[in-house]
């Protein structure tokens, strides 16, 4: 089997949800030789991108992209031991949880997945995550993004509360705050202060991303 | 009319004078800090003592806020008397459960029967009793969470949700067990004067589940759970509510047996009556504009839902704590001033 076909039997596994089948191709991957990190992002991760496709087209519901996530979860704990440790990089680092006094984590749980399957390393605080917590993570692990999710109208306070102990705390510019859920709006970001509010999970990473690419050309600009 | 022959006769398709305007409680929760304050009421001893229970419901009936009494004021009880650990929250906050029962799915064997005769169940059965007694012309609603709702609460949702395609049996005898201990609890309540019956499933939205699940685990047992109530209560009257955004398993949500559907604001009208013509539908005034908006705004949303043909007029969800009660009143209001001419002749 050549590189491309093994690299396309793991996807085709993490879409059919089959994790047996995204193990055997992963070890057959490794066993042929080939790098650790390619077989994430060439297999798993195309995969995965083509799960949340049939999940922002209504093919996929929120079963099938967990599932999916399980079976790409089973072929990462394979590589894992296989990766060289130089490629961590450049990686996106993302703080999410369900604010405090709230325990829907659904929405939560699956921009955690889509997050992941971008690429990024995420820390999941949870459910019913005290505000300061939040921030105590993000400067402890160098975050770029502070996620919050909620689908309460009595805990969207805490959503600004974060935008402001990270002010009392001379924090801001050092986070990017990300808010969703039910009653969240984009008036309402705009409203407390936070940088992005996204619908569902597909946008929110993709959104992610856009503002990552912003900071790099920033950054680069600076240094210019 | 008096509001349990309006109610009675919007589900016979019989005339009427004009939509009645309800909110059952449970999840679809129509007490507010304000109401408690007002009233002197400590919501924790609402949760718990029958008395104070059925106190609460009266008043927040006398106060204009809607046309039915109903409890309990969460969806925790059930859960309770399988076993769950639950914090009741304070005047600010409704009851939740603290943590799951079960990690694993295979776990899930050993469900816990409810006892009728001890804790919150009780309470909340003598609490409609209290209250029949007190208003026979009043409809008295009792609330039930779903079996998909009460699955998700005592195992975390993950890994049922992934559960659901792989290990299918486990999960349809999982909510077998839930909906037999449910048909108990929502027969008990009909025995204790309960004329309506609310079943509220959040977690089986059809937004989270997809329309070939919801059939398979959310409609099977939503319809076990109507039919085991209506056997020896026929009279009973039987709402279901489900969250979220239904559109894509409206066909699907057709099939649920119940006398009226309850849907979110998220879904419109027009897109319910072309998969469920017939049906008794109830809904759906914003919840976030009964919370976040004004009297006048809340009576325009009504006059909408009216307008458009809504059977039974009620919030779309569960009332946020922090509403303002003239909002909530306005519900009322609303639909008594603009609901005169739309009802069957």
């Amino acid at each position: 089997m050549d590189t491309k076909e093994l690299y396309e039997k793991i996807a085709e596994g993490v879409v059919e949800m089959e994790e047996d089948t995204v193990v055997e191709y992963c070890q057959k991957a490794l066993d042929e030789g080939l790098d650790a990190a390619d077989i994430i992002r060439e297999g798993l991760i195309k995969g995965m991108d083509e799960v949340s496709r049939l999940y922002e087209t209504g093919e996929y519901f929120l079963p099938e992209v967990l599932t999916a996530s399980y079976a790409l979860n089973e072929g990462v704990n394979l590589l894992k031991p296989h990766l060289k440790k130089e490629v961590a990089t450049t990686l996106v680092k993302v703080v999410i949880g369900v604010v405090e006094g709230d325990t829907h984590d659904i929405g939560k749980n699956l921009v955690k997945i889509m997050c992941e399957s971008a690429g990024f390393e995420v820390y999941d605080m949870g459910r019913d995550v005290p505000i300061d917590d939040f921030i105590d993570k993000a400067v402890e692990v160098d975050a770029d993004f502070i996620c919050l999710s909620t689908l309460m109208t009595t805990t969207m306070q805490g959503m600004k509360d974060v935008v402001e102990h990270l002010k009392e705390r001379g924090l801001r510019d050092r986070f990017k705050v990300m808010i969703g859920g039910g009653p969240v709006s984009q008036k309402f970001c705009d409203e407390i202060g936070a940088d992005g509010y996204s619908a569902d999970a597909a946008s929110c990473v993709r959104k992610m991303k856009e503002m990552m690419a912003e900071k790099a050309w920033n950054s680069r600009n600076q240094k210019r | 009319m008096n509001s349990l022959e309006r109610i009675r006769a919007t589900i016979k398709k019989e005339e009427h004078d004009r939509p009645i305007c309800i909110c059952p409680g449970g999840m679809m929760n129509y007490i507010t800090t304000e109401l408690l304050e007002k009233g002197g009421f400590n919501f924790r001893d609402a949760h718990v003592d029958a008395k104070t229970m059925a106190d609460l419901s009266e008043y927040a009936w006398k106060e204009g806020c809607f046309e039915n009494m109903g409890v309990p004021f969460c969806m925790t009880v059930e859960l309770e008397g399988m076993g769950s650990k639950i914090d009741l929250g304070d005047n600010k906050r409704e009851p939740r459960v603290v943590e799951y029962i079960y990690k694993k799915i295979e776990e899930t064997t050993d469900v816990k029967r409810i006892d009728l005769s001890e804790g919150r169940v009780f309470a909340v059965l003598k609490a409609i009793s209290i209250l029949k007694e007190r208003h026979s012309d009043v409809p008295v609603v009792g609330n039930l969470t779903g079996p998909v709702s009460i699955a998700t609460s005592l195992i975390d949702s993950t890994p049922f949700y992934v559960a659901l395609r792989k290990k299918g049996d486990i999960c349809h005898e999982f909510l077998r067990k839930i909906t037999d201990e449910l048909i108990k609890f929502g027969s008990a309540m009909a025995d204790s004067g309960a004329d309506v019956i609310m079943i509220a499933d959040p977690s089986a939205t059809g937004e989270i589940l997809g329309p070939k699940y919801f059939k398979e685990f959310a409609v099977k047992y939503l319809n076990d759970l109507v039919e085991g109530i209506k056997k020896n209560h026929p009279d009973v009257i039987v709402i279901v509510h489900i969250c979220g955004q239904m559109t894509p398993v409206l066909a699907e949500a057709n099939e649920i047996n119940s006398d009226a559907f309850s849907f979110d604001a998220i879904v419109g009208l027009k897109d319910i009556r072309k998969n469920m013509q017939d049906k008794i539908i109830m809904g759906n005034v914003s919840t976030y504009a009964i919370e976040g908006q004004d009297e006048e705004k809340v009576k325009q949303m009504t006059k909408l839902c009216i307008t458009q043909g809504m059977d039974i007029i009620s919030p779309a969800c569960g009332l946020g704590m922090g509403s303002p009660l003239k909002n909530v009143q306005a519900v009322l209001t609303g639909t008594k001033e603009y609901g005169g001419e739309s009802c069957l002749k």
